[in-house]
């Protein structure tokens, strides 16, 4: 054999990929080449340098929307400031009219779909129907969550979403993804509610991590389909079932 | 992903990142390089979560730290695996302070890290992870496919005739100007080792 034979096959050598027969024809060649053989080290080099290489996977499709949507939510131009501020304006006094204090926020909870503006900022998502039929990833809806005011004031670096995917069983999974949400204060916890009027749905309890992402996964039952606002309220150990008057984030849907 | 020679540097999306079209820019580099942190995050964290965490960390740090880029100092590249590794680092000491994850039967997560190096070594290493994902990355999608089906698949020359329909010589052909390449790409990144120090 050619070193000219040989170089073409020398990296297939390599990678174990002759049949013997031919692996046996390049191991004689070898023998008495050291160009080739020098050829072989260096080839023998990207193998070694292949092994360090990270398993052959991608994110999942749905995270560049995220960062991305992140990106737009905290970067706005010059002349969508201004709207936004008016819009927040408008938004805040309407959540002013409809609450005195934190603490019975919930009883006078009237609002549930803000107007054209306040939607447009508090930026719900939809990535497809709400509650459709859908029974794979990626979810059917995602809703802001927005923190009280009250809230809001402690709160930095702060984004949440929830992302609602149907379950075969009919009932609706809910992914929270808080981001630098606080720890509830001792012997409390967070607890998510579906709402509309007056009748509530509890999908479950969970506290956060406080600084970083915080991620729950909890279920609601298939007629929470019909409840077009979430509440995260700050609930305290020991109060028995009464709803939790202390609201942190809201979101609405779609 | 392959670069197109008409399309931008990373340099100069980097330049794009902090103004108005942040978002071209950033998508733009996401394409490029998701796929390098996701893998040495996996390699690093053994967790597809916290890789998963690591990527979208990284890209807003890109976003948010643009202005410290300077391109005379250093690559794109090389500024983001330190970008990488530096946040890595910080989810690996988080991670530790949890509970260890169990692998669930993942191959990516049960190859991925040896459990009983520690956090430096195990983000030291991740230079040569980083170099060989981003020589794999500027592969075009043929050569790229026959490395995929003979390093990581384990097939034989043969079986990826018969698995691809392409005829041996070309796939012999490839694979030899695969490893060229690789060889070649491996080369100019390892020239710029100094600069992550």
């Amino acid at each position: 054999m050619k070193c000219a034979e040989v170089h073409p096959d020398l990296a297939t050598f390599v990678l174990g990929g002759l049949e013997p027969e031919e692996a046996a024809e390049i191991r004689h060649h070898l023998d008495s080449c050291p160009d080739c053989q020098s050829e072989l080290q260096e080839l023998r080099k990207v193998n070694r340098a292949l092994e360090a290489a990270p398993p052959p996977a991608a994110p999942p499709a749905y995270l560049k929307g995220e960062i991305l949507s992140r990106v737009r939510a905290e970067w706005l131009p010059p002349s969508s400031k201004a709207g936004a501020t008016e819009a927040s304006s408008s938004l805040e006094e309407q959540r002013r009219s409809h609450r005195t204090s934190r603490f019975n926020r919930f009883k006078d909870l009237r609002i549930v779909l803000p107007s054209a503006a306040a939607a447009a900022l508090v930026a719900v998502m939809a990535l497809g129907v709400f509650f459709g039929f859908l029974r794979e990833e990626p979810p059917v809806a995602t809703i802001q969550l927005i923190p009280t005011p009250q809230e809001a004031a402690g709160l930095k670096g702060y984004w949440g979403v929830a992302e609602i995917r149907p379950q075969p069983s009919g009932n609706q999974q809910v992914e929270l993804k808080l981001n630098n949400f606080d720890e509830p204060e001792t012997n409390s916890y967070y607890e998510l509610r579906f709402v509309s009027g007056d009748k509530r749905i509890s999908a479950g309890s969970f506290t956060s991590v406080g600084k970083g992402e915080t991620r729950v996964l909890l279920n609601v039952p298939p007629e929470a389909s019909n409840y077009h606002t979430l509440l995260i309220t700050e609930e305290r150990v020991g109060k028995g079932p009464a709803p939790g008057r202390e609201v942190a984030l809201e979101g609405d849907m779609p | 992903m392959t670069q197109r020679a008409d399309e931008p540097s990373d340099e100069q999306l980097m330049t794009n990142v902090d103004g108005p079209g942040v978002e071209v820019a950033l998508s733009k580099l996401y394409d490029r390089y998701s796929r390098t942190v996701f893998g040495v995050g996996l390699k690093i964290l053994s967790d597809r979560s916290m890789a998963e965490e690591l990527v979208q960390e990284v890209f807003l740090k890109v976003w948010r730290s643009a202005r410290t880029f300077d391109s005379s100092r250093g690559s794109f590249s090389t500024w983001l695996y330190r970008v990488t590794r530096s946040v890595a680092l910080d989810l690996y000491r988080k991670r530790a302070r949890r509970v260890r994850p169990v692998s669930d039967g993942d191959p990516h997560l049960d190859s991925a890290r040896d459990p009983s190096a520690g956090p430096q070594e195990v983000v030291d290493e991740s230079w040569l992870s980083w170099q060989v994902s981003r020589a794999l990355e500027v592969l075009d999608a043929p050569h790229r496919e026959v490395i995929d089906l003979a390093y990581f698949g384990g097939l034989s020359q043969r079986e990826i005739s018969e698995r691809t329909g392409m005829p041996l010589g070309t796939v012999k052909t490839r694979t030899a100007s695969a490893y060229k390449s690789l060889r070649k790409e491996l080369a100019v990144q390892d020239t710029s080792l100094e600069a992550t120090r």
